[in-house]
């Protein structure tokens, strides 16, 4: 692919000019920009970024770190595609992303590159057949052995640099709440649905005490806004499947579900559902709320539903969706993500905002009314927001109420975890290795750390020389000791990565490509197999490689 | 103007009495070593300028360098007065390194800072002041409008749109805080108008230039410098909020950046004092120096206080 | 006033505007389309030009209109002024502390003029000026609250706590426990001045003649101080207090992170952090409203309580 860059005249001329030994390689590879975050917004990234830059020097390649806030970050990035070299980056654990898709797809196919996620520009055919092919193979086992394939496929190209998963932690007060019935959901950690739902109090405090270091942006089942805010959504609000502990959908607000045909799916409503303001909930309630995104009006859900044909209501507990072509993730993205919505609350609102330049996004409910395992108390803005158990639920919590508190300080996090203020600290970015401390110094806090859907990585630009090069970025990658990584920047709280799919998804990740081998060696000897130089301290190109970008 | 108010003295009420001759004026400009806190202030300065100057020899390590004990493990958590002066970070950095180098980010930002408030004030003083008319009407106008900016949030807003750099703070006070200086100056410029040897010099056909900068100036500067060095330790402060609330420069070791780094460490859960308690000493020491010479200035401008 | 007010006002829009970068970078969510890119942009009104924004700014900002958050997706007027009454109340709290504690040992250091007492008092006072806020926040935190444990380490109400309204809230023992700590480290860095200002003033009024003749009269040392030195040099430290509630509103942008109080600061970090330009501005201008209403204020006040000052 890189020879089609080359110049050869230009080169030999260059060389020429150059005189010395330098003949036969070459052109010298220019400064490398590493782009990352600032220390004080992301240490860790900061410190692995730090790391990763030593490494390549040793190779002979002159490293420029440039640190940049997030939002001038994101801009070069996904902005501005072929500015850039390469850059920290990093996905983070959501439970949709359980369904590898999204991860294996979005981020890879060629599609995606010119304006999707595949921001890095990576194209492979091979790989487009078949991530193309798992989405719509409806057979478990099948599409595991596509989506390993896939992950074999990268392995081999390395268009990332594949660091770590991290290992989320969190903690809770085990005098509060019993052990037992704190769930850790395979990926996403002990802060999830189920936790909230079954954990039981051990003594007289009913109320769990929660943490976030964000504010809340808004509480409105149609808006994909903030991390923090889809815990709340995801309380107030019903689904018809939910994502289970296990990491795979299951029936929630459904009964029961069942795949008619490929592009067919009948849902049986549980029976007997209401909404907080006392109103049934009916298959109209359903199919309205998943229609609502294929208007004007909720443009972030307009993708989970753009592959539905049709919806029909064959009868008063049964809904069934025609899509329009066969997709293996459509439970996972379509019917685990969608919140179920009151059609007598939404339908005035949704066509009032038709009339207007806002859309569903802009509407904050006075008191938000959906149908899920807690009721809407309260909001006050950076400082709390108060749940109150849903006694009425098909599944109703155990707890009380469900009180979160926005605490910026996460020294301060800390010091109330240990007096009791917080029972259950369910943000922490902070040192792990000091909440462990803690953990072992008083009794009752109880410390959960489980490896992250997520991962932090190294994008490298793969439209631009000399990362176009398979053999190049292997080298690059190589270079670098994930372990070192995992001890040095994560103080041993993540796990090595080498593909997108974690192995918290046991069953789709692919175990084959774990233990990358690295080393400076192992590095060293793929550059000079692929013709790579080192002259005078500074790597070159192979043979006949002109730098194509002269700045 | 809580910023010299603070100090003692008074703008507004300390223009009305006016010094007695220039060769006072001369006195205290050769700083006020009459006076102990002056003094005290001036020997800290000068240990501090002395650590700045020889920071790289008196630093053990590269203040930013990824530290690893001798079997290849981060050195983490290093405990004080070990193999490392002050220990390390929880990611491997040499804290009494930082703090030296820190010394350096600390007098850069704060003199650079006092200069141009120094200079700014002064200028748009003496010109109000002489100039009168419309000159003078902008110039104070300019001032309300600069009194009306909260300063922080500026600073803030500033360090979030520009490339984050120690230089934002240095900025945000020559846009911002020459106001009091300037009208304290202003004041002053006004009764010195008045002056028979300013008259005299008018009335022999000197240049306005001449007059402000030869005859007048020189009255107005110990005033000025009463202000600048409040103003070095203001600089200071202002670089460590901004830089704990995350809008620091992220490649200047600053003892701002420092105390966040230990914030977001959870420095004090982990009872690392030897991390959390330096910098924010030094940047007492620091900021105190500038108040206690700036006392001594004002025992001197305003002789009144020592009755 | 109004012209202050309008040249901060404009100064704000023509930061926010000029820096470089789509101002709703932050908000585009990379799945979207470029039509739906061109929505949201025509949402907040940034497809027009420069002038027309501008002029649309400035009137809207006469009706009082602050536009909508991007962040928060609502009004920037109501998202202020349900976190404004939190930041006015630190603020109050800490400079009633910082005066009553400013006065009363100003008023003592003077009489104690050249004594230890004062040789040793100033470099106090001095230094608790010099000490950063947040340092100083962080260490009392450490101290008071995660130590002994007296004090709560963050917000401004207990988890869950309910209130009828806000007077409720602020005369709530739970709600003053919360306040304890910010406004006492608040107070500590603001009490300098009300200090240096009542021991300078006490120096000039104790040299009046007034007071020399209750001393000859005989009147006892502590009954000429408090009586006829304090209470005479009192009227000028609290003229001052108007400007330093001004002051103390952009004080507060950083004890509040500390403190994890809802306040009008700490929105204003998020604003910024968060790239929300019309929340950031809306929470600025109105800090800049507080501090050019209160100097104009203590101007005045200035003016009538001490006829000494006449504008120069």
């Amino acid at each position: 692919m890189w020879k089609q860059l080359a110049t050869g005249s230009a080169v030999a001329l260059m060389a020429a000019t150059a005189g010395g030994p330098a003949l036969a390689a070459g052109d010298e590879i220019r400064e490398i920009r590493l782009l990352s975050r600032p220390q004080a917004a992301q240490p860790q990234e900061f410190q692995f970024v730090q790391l990763i830059a030593q490494e390549w020097r040793r190779l002979g390649l002159e490293v420029e770190v440039d640190i940049m806030p997030w939002e001038q970050m994101a801009d070069l990035v996904w902005y501005n595609r072929d500015a850039w070299d390469v850059t920290a980056w990093q996905m983070v654990g959501r439970p949709e992303r359980s369904d590898p898709d999204e991860l294996i797809y979005n981020l890879f196919h060629s599609s995606t590159a010119p304006a999707g996620y595949n921001f890095i520009g990576y194209s492979n055919p091979e790989l487009d057949a078949v991530v193309e092919a798992q989405r719509v193979e409806t057979d478990q086992d099948a599409r595991q052995a596509l989506i390993h394939q896939a992950q074999a496929i990268l392995s081999a190209d390395q268009p990332n640099l594949m660091l770590v998963h991290p290992r989320s932690t969190y903690a809770f007060n085990a005098s509060v709440w019993n052990p037992e019935t704190v769930i850790d959901q395979s990926g996403i950690g002990i802060k999830n649905v189920w936790t909230f739902i079954g954990a039981e109090p051990a003594g007289d405090q009913r109320d769990m005490v929660l943490n976030s270091a964000d504010t809340v942006q808004g509480i409105n089942p149609l808006w994909i806004s903030g991390a923090t805010d889809s815990w709340i959504t995801e309380l107030v609000w019903d689904r018809l499947l939910r994502i289970g502990p296990d990491g795979l959908p299951q029936p929630w607000a459904a009964e029961s579900y069942a795949w008619l045909d490929e592009t067919t799916v009948e849902v049986v409503l549980r029976s007997g559902m209401a909404w907080h303001d006392g109103q049934p909930m009916t298959v109209e309630d359903v199919k309205f709320s998943f229609e609502a995104p294929m208007g004007e009006e909720v443009p972030m859900y307009a993708p989970f539903v753009g592959n539905i044909a049709e919806i029909e209501l064959v009868d008063d507990t049964t809904i069934r969706f025609h899509l329009a072509e066969p997709s293996a993730a459509f439970l996972t993205a379509t019917l685990a993500k969608v919140n179920l919505i009151p059609q007598h609350i939404w339908d005035p609102v949704l066509t009032d905002l038709a009339t207007r330049p806002e859309n569903a996004e802009d509407h904050q409910e006075e008191v938000p009314i959906g149908s899920g395992p807690f009721r809407f108390v309260s909001w006050r803005i950076n400082e709390e927001v108060v749940l109150e158990a849903n006694a009425d639920h098909f599944s109703p919590p155990l707890m009380d109420r469900w009180i979160l508190r926005i605490i910026p300080n996460q020294e301060a996090a800390l010091g109330m975890l240990r007096s009791g203020a917080l029972n259950f600290l369910s943000d922490y970015s902070g040192d792990p290795t000091v909440l462990e401390g803690l953990a072992g110094e008083l009794a009752e806090i109880e410390l959960a750390s489980t490896t992250d859907i997520g991962f932090r990585y190294v994008a490298f630009n793969n439209r631009r020389p000399p990362f176009n090069d398979p053999a190049f970025r292997n080298a690059l990658s190589r270079a670098v000791n994930r372990d070192l990584i995992v001890g040095a920047a994560f103080r041993g709280f993540a796990v090595p990565s080498n593909s997108v799919i974690s192995p918290a998804l046991g069953f789709w990740h692919n175990e084959a490509i774990d233990g990358l081998e690295t080393g400076p060696d192992v590095a060293q000897s793929l550059l000079e197999e692929a013709g790579y130089e080192v002259i005078g301290g500074r790597l070159h190109y192979p043979e006949g490689i002109s730098e194509a970008l002269s700045e | 103007m809580p910023d010299a108010s603070v100090a003692g003295a008074r703008p507004g009420l300390g223009a009305g009495r006016r010094p007695s001759a220039v060769g006072r004026a001369f006195r205290a400009l050769k700083i006020p070593v009459g006076d102990p806190f002056a003094v005290i202030g001036l020997v800290i300065y000068a240990v501090f300028v002395l650590v700045a100057i020889f920071a790289d020899q008196l630093a053990t390590h590269d203040p930013l360098e990824i530290l690893f004990t001798e079997d290849y493990q981060l050195a983490a958590d290093q405990p004080a007065f070990g193999e490392f002066v002050l220990g390390t970070t929880n990611l491997g950095r040499d804290i009494y390194s930082q703090m030296i180098y820190g010394t350096r980010s600390a007098l850069i930002v704060g003199l650079a800072a006092a200069a141009a408030v120094v200079v700014v004030g002064t200028l748009v003083g003496l010109f109000a002041g002489y100039m009168g008319g419309w000159v003078d009407r902008v110039l104070m106008r300019l001032a309300d409008i600069a009194f009306g900016i909260p300063f922080l949030p500026f600073v803030i807003v500033l360090a979030a749109f520009l490339e984050p750099s120690i230089w934002n703070v240095v900025l945000a006070m020559a846009l911002i805080l020459w106001r009091d200086t300037g009208r304290v100056v202003r004041s002053q410029v006004l009764t010195l108008r008045s002056r028979a040897y300013v008259e005299a010099a008018r009335v022999s056909g000197s240049g306005s230039l001449k007059i402000v900068f030869r005859h007048i100036a020189p009255n107005v500067l110990p005033l000025s410098l009463l202000y600048g060095s409040i103003s070095i330790g203001w600089a200071i402060l202002t670089e460590a909020s901004i830089s704990f609330l995350g809008f620091g420069d992220a490649n200047a070791v600053s003892w701002g950046y420092m105390l966040q780094d230990a914030y977001a460490s959870q420095a004090l859960s982990r009872g690392a004092y030897h991390w959390f308690l330096p910098p924010g000493l030094c940047i007492v020491l620091v900021v105190v120096a500038g108040f206690f010479i700036s006392r001594g200035y004002e025992e001197v401008l305003f002789p009144r206080l020592r009755s | 006033m109004a012209f202050v007010l309008w040249a901060v006002a404009t100064i704000l829009f023509l930061i926010f505007r000029l820096m470089p970068g789509n101002p709703l970078a932050a908000y585009i969510d990379p799945t979207f389309t470029e039509e739906q890119q061109a929505a949201l942009i025509a949402r907040f009104g940034l497809d027009k030009s420069l002038f027309e924004q501008y002029l649309l700014y400035l009137w809207n900002l006469m009706q009082g209109q602050l536009g909508d958050s991007f962040f928060y997706r609502q009004p920037v007027g109501s998202l202020i002024l349900q976190v404004l009454p939190n930041t006015l109340v630190l603020a109050l709290g800490s400079l009633i502390v910082a005066y009553i504690i400013g006065v009363i040992a100003g008023a003592y250091l003077a009489w104690k003029r050249g004594t230890w007492i004062e040789g040793l008092g100033i470099p106090v006072v001095l230094t608790t000026r010099a000490a950063p806020e947040f340092w100083v926040g962080m260490v009392l935190l450490a101290v008071f609250s995660f130590s002994f444990g007296w004090f709560p380490a963050g917000g401004a109400s207990s988890p869950g706590a309910e209130f009828d309204g806000y007077l409720d809230l602020y005369l709530s023992w739970d709600f003053l426990s919360h306040l304890f700590l910010p406004a006492l480290t608040l107070a500590i860095y603001f009490h300098g001045l009300p200090l240096l200002l009542m021991r300078s003033n006490m120096l000039d009024v104790m040299n009046e003649d007034f007071v020399t003749m209750a001393r000859i009269k005989g009147l006892s040392e502590f009954s000429v101080v408090v009586r006829h030195g304090a209470r005479n040099a009192l009227l000028p430290v609290m003229t001052s207090f108007a400007f330093a509630v001004g002051y103390q509103m952009q004080g507060s942008v950083v004890v509040e992170t500390v403190f994890s109080w809802p306040g009008l600061g700490r929105m204003l970090v998020g604003a910024v952090s968060a790239g929300d330009y019309a929340l950031a501005q809306g929470a600025f201008l109105l800090i800049a409203a507080v501090v050019v209403v209160m100097n104009l204020v203590a101007d005045l006040l200035y003016g009538v309580l001490d006829p000494r000052v006449s504008h120069a």
